[in-house]
C-alpha cells in the first residue's frame, strides 16, 4: 500500500511531488547550506509565493471575476471602464477599500473584534500549506494532511463566532450563532464523505492521494479516463459538494450572511480593512474548498497538454465559479430547513456512502 | 332582522333595510354622492358597526376619515361589502369640538385600529377603548395635530433622538425572558423603503411585531387640499406609489374628482386610460416579483435582472404615451393629456411586440422562480393569511386575492373600458407567500390581454372620433358639502379617495385610503410564530410601497 511511502521511495506514483517546494528553494538559492536557519527562510520563500499566489486569486476574483461571472448570469455587463474589461478596478477597488474609515463599535469586545478577522483569514490560507498543486508546488507533505486541511479551515467557524459576538450588535450576533450551527452541521458530513476517499487511497497524505487518481479508469475511443475519485464515486463527490458550499457559506446555504434577511451576519460591523480580511477569508475558503476537492476528487494537478498547476488553478476556478452560479440561480434556504438537510438528510448519507464504500473496497481489495 | 343576508352578503340592502336595521340609533342622514351616510351618536358606533356587519354584510370597512369643522369633530366610517363593492355606505359619528371623544370601531374591525390612530395623529380625535392610542405618521413627541383647524403651522417642532424614542436604549425585555429586541429598519435591506418593524425574536423565531411607520409621511393629504381640482392635484397620486403605478393611482384621482364634479369622459380617452393603466400594473407587478426573489434568494439574483429587464420595456412603452418614466402625470379630468405618440402604428408595433415576447418570459419566470423546489419549500405555507383575516385587515388586491377573497375593482365596481374587454380576476386560495407569487404572476398575463384588446380597438379608431379630452371648465368649484368616496383597484388593491368640496376651488377634505396601509397593518398576523426569513419574506409578498403607505 503506498500509505507507507516515503519521500524518496514513490517510483511507481509519477504525479507525487518528490521534492517539496522549500527544498527546491533552498537547493535553488542555496540557502539549504545554512542549516536550520536557511531552511525556515527557504520554507518561508516558499510559504510567501503560494500564499500570494492565492492572495492574487482572491483579488482577481472578489472585485472582478465575481461581478463579471454574475452579470453574466443576471443579463448585465459589469465593470467595463477601466483597463481592459475592467480589469483595472482590482486597483481601484482596493485603493479604495483600504482607504476607507475604520468605524468600531463602542461597545465592540476589543481583542476579539480585531482578531476575528485574521482567524478567518489566515485559516484558509494554513490549509494550502499540504495542498499538491503541480509542477513541485507543494509546501509540506505530511502523513495527516486530509485531517490537517479540514481542522485549520475548521478555526474559521471560531473567527465568524468571534467576529459576530465581538460586534456587539445583534445581526452580527445572529449571524454568528447561524454560522457555528451550521458549521457543525455540515463538517461532520463533510469529514465523513472524505474519509470514503481515504478508504480508496488508503492514506490521509495529500500527494498519496492525488497519486493514486492517476490510474486508468477506462479507456474511450483512446482516450484515457484516469481513476478520479470523482468517476469512481460521483455520489460522494455530490455529497462533498453540497457539504463544501454550506460549509463556505455559499448559496443556497449562505444564512449566515443572509443580506435580506439580517443585514450581512457577523461582518455586519466590519469595515475598511478588517471587512477586506473578512472578504478575503470567505473567497479563501471558497478557493480551499475548490482546492480540496481538485485534490481528492478531480486528480489534483492532473490533466493532458497544460503544465499540472494551471490545471489545477482551472479546477479550483470552476469550484468558485460553481458558487457563483448558484448564487445568481439558487434561492436560500431557510436556517431551520439548512439545519435539517445537514443532520437529517446529508449526514445520513455522508454514513451510507461511507459504509458502502468500505464494503465494496474491502470486498473488491 | 332575519332577511337572510348574513347568508348571501350579496343581496342588494335598500336604504330601508338600512334605515330600520340603525333605527333610532340614526340622528340624522348625511348621504354622500354615492353612498347612504347615517349619523350616529359616538357612543353607537360598534353597535352600529357590527350590525352593518353581521346583518347587512358589510363586512369591508374600507376607509375612515376624520376631519375637523368650525363646530365638531368628524369621524366617517366607509363601509361596503367584499362580495359587492357597488353597495356602500357612510357611518358618521360627529364628535364636539371641546371633547372630541368617539367610541373605538376596533373590535369591529380590526382596520380600524391603524385608521383610528392616524385620525388622532393628524386631526386629534381621540377614541375610546382603542387598544393602542399611539401617534402613527408623526413622531410621538410632535406637539399639536396638523389637520385641526387650530394647529399652528409656524410653530417649530423638535424632534431630536434623545426627544425620540431612543431606537438603541437597552432590551425591551425583563430579566426573566430570554427573548430578544430586535429593530429592523429604517435601514434594512429587505424593508423597501423606510420601514421600521420593531420585532422581538426567541432564537430566530417571531414572537412579536410592531411595524413603525411614517417616516416618508409628506403631507401628501393636505398639499391635496391647498391645490386646485382641475390641474393642481393630478401630480401627487405619482408621487403615493412612486414604483410605476403611477397611471393607476391618477386615475383614483381622476374617478373621484369626474364624480364628484361630474364630468364625462370620452369613451376613446377610456380607452387609453385603462391600456395605460393596465401597462403601469405589469410594470408594478414585475417589480413586485423581482423584489419578492430578492428577498427570498437573498441576492441580486437572476430573476431579479429579468425582472427588471422586461420591466425596462413597459417604462419604455410608458415613456413614449406619456412623455415620462416615473411621475407621468398624463390623465387630466375629462380624459388623458394627448393622444397615442406619432407614428401611431410603431408605437402600437412596439406595444405589440412586448406582448408577443410576455408569454415566453412568463414560462421563465415560472422556470425560474415557482418550479424551483427550494423556493416552494421557502413560500409554501408561509405568511399565512386566512381570507376571514384578511377582510378584518381590510386587505385587497392581489394579496387579498391570493388569499382567496374574489375582489377586484374592475370587474365589481366597472370604471374606465374594463367592461367591455375579456379578462378575468385572478384569485389563489392557498393564502400563503406563493399564492401571492401565482397571483401577480397571472395578472401579468391578464393585464396583457386587455392591453392588446385596448390596442385593437385604438387601431381602428376612426380618426375623427378621436377625443382625447372632454371640455371641461378651467375652473372647477364642485357644490358646497358635497361628499364622495370613490375608488380604482391599483396596482396594490384598492385605492380610494374621499373628497368634501367647501364650495371653492380646491377640496376641504382630502382623504387617501391607501392599499399599502391596510395590507402592511396585517403583517403581524402573517408573521408571528415564524421565523425571521418568513417574515422578510411575507413583507416582500405584500408589496409595501411605503409612499404610499405613509403617503
Amino acid at each position: 500500500m503506498p500509505g507507507t511511502q516515503t519521500a524518496t521511495a514513490t517510483p511507481a506514483l509519477p504525479l507525487q511531488d518528490t521534492v517539496l517546494l522549500p527544498e527546491r528553494i533552498g537547493e535553488l538559492t542555496g540557502l539549504d547550506g545554512f542549516g536550520l536557519g536557511g531552511e525556515l527562510l527557504a520554507a518561508f520563500l516558499a510559504a510567501f509565493l503560494i500564499g500570494n499566489l492565492m492572495l492574487a486569486m482572491t483579488g482577481v476574483a472578489g472585485p472582478w471575476a465575481k461581478r463579471k461571472i454574475t452579470a453574466a448570469f443576471t443579463d448585465r455587463i459589469a465593470v467595463n471602464r477601466l483597463g481592459p474589461a475592467g480589469l483595472f478596478i482590482i486597483v481601484a477597488d482596493a485603493v479604495r477599500l483600504l482607504s476607507k474609515e475604520l468605524v468600531i463599535p463602542e461597545n465592540a469586545d476589543r481583542p476579539a473584534y480585531d482578531l476575528a478577522p485574521i482567524v478567518v483569514a489566515s485559516s484558509a490560507l494554513l490549509g494550502f500549506a499540504v495542498i499538491p498543486m503541480g509542477n513541485g508546488i507543494h509546501l509540506a507533505d505530511p502523513e495527516v494532511g486530509l485531517a490537517y486541511v479540514f481542522a485549520v479551515s475548521g478555526i474559521a467557524s471560531l473567527g465568524l463566532v468571534m467576529a459576530g459576538y465581538a460586534s456587539a450588535n445583534k445581526y452580527s450576533m445572529l449571524g454568528g450563532l447561524r454560522a457555528v450551527a451550521q458549521n457543525v452541521a455540515y463538517e461532520i458530513p463533510l469529514v465523513i464523505t472524505g474519509m470514503s476517499v481515504v478508504i480508496f487511497s488508503g492514506s490521509l497524505q495529500m500527494g498519496t492521494i492525488v497519486a493514486e487518481q492517476h490510474e486508468t479508469l477506462v479507456t474511450i475511443a483512446g482516450i484515457d479516463i484516469p481513476t478520479w475519485y470523482a468517476l469512481i464515486n460521483p455520489f460522494a463527490f455530490v455529497l462533498f459538494l453540497v457539504a463544501n458550499f454550506a460549509e463556505v457559506g455559499r448559496n443556497p446555504f449562505d444564512t449566515p450572511e443572509a443580506p435580506t434577511e439580517i443585514v450581512a451576519g457577523y461582518q455586519t460591523e466590519y469595515s475598511s480593512v478588517y471587512f477586506v480580511l473578512i472578504y478575503l477569508g470567505e473567497f479563501l475558503h471558497i478557493f480551499l474548498g475548490g482546492a480540496i476537492i481538485a485534490t481528492i476528487f478531480l486528480g489534483g494537478p492532473a490533466g493532458p497538454v497544460l503544465p499540472g498547476i494551471v490545471w489545477f488553478i482551472i479546477k479550483i476556478w470552476a469550484v468558485f465559479f460553481a458558487t457563483q452560479w448558484l448564487r445568481s440561480a439558487v434561492p436560500r434556504v431557510r436556517i431551520d430547513q439548512l439545519i435539517e438537510i445537514g443532520w437529517k438528510g446529508l449526514l445520513v448519507l455522508a454514513f451510507a456512502n461511507l459504509v458502502l464504500t468500505a464494503v465494496i473496497v474491502g470486498l473488491i481489495a | 332582522m332575519s332577511t337572510g343576508l348574513e347568508r348571501d352578503p350579496a343581496i342588494e340592502v335598500s336604504e330601508d333595510d338600512l334605515e330600520a336595521l340603525i333605527g333610532d340609533r340614526a340622528l340624522a342622514r348625511d348621504d354622500h354622492l354615492n353612498a347612504p351616510g347615517f349619523v350616529v351618536r359616538p357612543d353607537d358606533v360598534q353597535s352600529v358597526l357590527s350590525d352593518l356587519r353581521d346583518e347587512a354584510g358589510f363586512d369591508h370597512l374600507a376607509n375612515l376619515t376624520a376631519q375637523q369643522y368650525a363646530d365638531r369633530y368628524e369621524s366617517i366610517y366607509h363601509l361596503r361589502k367584499y362580495a359587492d363593492p357597488t353597495q356602500e355606505v357612510s357611518v358618521v359619528v360627529p364628535t364636539t369640538t371641546d371633547d372630541p371623544v368617539s367610541q373605538t370601531a376596533e373590535p369591529v374591525f380590526r382596520t380600524a385600529d391603524w385608521h383610528e390612530r392616524e385620525a388622532f395623529d393628524l386631526v386629534g380625535i381621540d377614541y375610546e377603548g382603542h387598544p393602542d392610542p399611539r401617534r402613527i405618521l408623526l413622531p410621538e413627541t410632535w406637539q399639536g395635530h396638523p389637520l385641526s383647524e387650530d394647529y399652528n403651522q409656524e410653530k417649530p417642532q423638535l424632534v431630536t433622538l434623545s426627544e425620540h424614542a431612543n431606537p438603541v436604549q437597552p432590551d425591551h425585555h425583563d430579566d426573566e425572558s430570554d427573548t430578544m429586541f430586535l429593530n429592523i429598519g429604517p435601514h434594512h435591506p429587505a424593508t423597501h423603503g423606510v420601514l421600521h418593524i420593531e420585532t422581538v425574536l426567541d432564537g430566530e423565531t417571531v414572537v412579536d411585531v410592531d411595524p413603525d411607520i411614517g417616516y416618508l409621511h409628506r403631507c401628501e393629504e393636505q398639499m391635496c387640499q391647498q391645490g386646485t381640482y382641475r390641474h393642481q392635484i393630478m401630480p401627487y397620486p405619482d408621487r403615493w406609489d412612486y414604483v410605476s403605478a403611477g397611471l393607476l393611482n391618477e386615475w383614483a384621482y381622476a374617478r373621484t374628482a369626474e364624480d364628484l364634479a361630474d364630468i364625462d369622459v370620452p369613451e376613446y380617452a377610456q380607452v387609453i386610460r385603462t391600456m395605460g393603466a393596465e401597462l403601469c400594473r405589469i410594470a408594478s407587478h414585475m417589480l413586485a416579483l423581482a423584489t419578492f426573489a430578492l428577498d427570498v434568494y437573498g441576492d441580486f439574483t437572476a430573476i431579479f435582472q429579468y425582472g427588471m429587464r422586461d420591466r425596462e420595456v413597459v417604462q419604455d412603452i410608458l415613456e413614449d404615451l406619456t412623455g415620462q418614466r416615473l411621475m407621468f402625470n398624463y390623465f387630466r379630468l375629462g380624459g388623458v393629456a394627448w393622444d397615442l405618440p406619432e407614428p401611431r402604428e410603431e408605437f402600437i408595433e412596439k406595444t405589440r411586440d412586448f406582448l408577443d415576447g410576455l408569454p415566453a418570459k412568463v414560462d421563465e419566470y415560472h422556470d425560474l422562480l415557482t418550479g424551483n423546489e427550494i423556493f416552494q419549500v421557502r413560500t409554501h405555507d408561509t405568511g399565512i393569511l386566512e381570507p376571514e383575516v384578511a377582510k378584518q385587515y381590510g386587505c385587497t388586491g392581489p394579496v387579498a386575492r391570493g388569499s382567496g377573497i374574489d375582489y377586484d375593482l374592475r370587474r365589481d365596481d366597472p370604471y374606465g373600458y374594463y367592461d367591455n374587454l375579456e379578462w378575468d380576476v385572478v384569485t389563489e386560495d392557498g393564502c400563503d407567500n406563493y399564492s401571492r407569487v401565482l397571483v401577480r404572476m397571472q395578472e401579468v398575463e391578464e393585464s396583457a390581454k386587455i392591453i392588446e384588446q385596448c390596442l385593437d380597438l385604438l387601431e381602428d379608431w376612426p380618426e375623427d372620433e378621436r377625443t382625447v379630452q372632454s371640455n371641461v371648465p378651467r375652473t372647477l368649484k364642485p357644490d358646497a358639502d358635497t361628499e364622495i368616496y370613490r375608488s380604482v383597484e391599483g396596482a396594490k388593491g384598492e385605492l380610494g379617495i374621499y373628497i368634501r368640496s367647501d364650495g371653492t376651488d380646491k377640496p376641504g377634505r382630502f382623504k387617501i385610503r391607501s392599499p399599502c396601509f391596510h395590507n402592511l397593518s396585517a403583517l403581524p398576523e402573517m408573521s408571528e410564530g415564524e421565523y425571521i426569513p418568513d417574515l422578510i419574506a411575507s413583507l416582500g409578498s405584500l408589496d409595501i410601497v411605503l409612499g404610499e403607505v405613509d403617503r
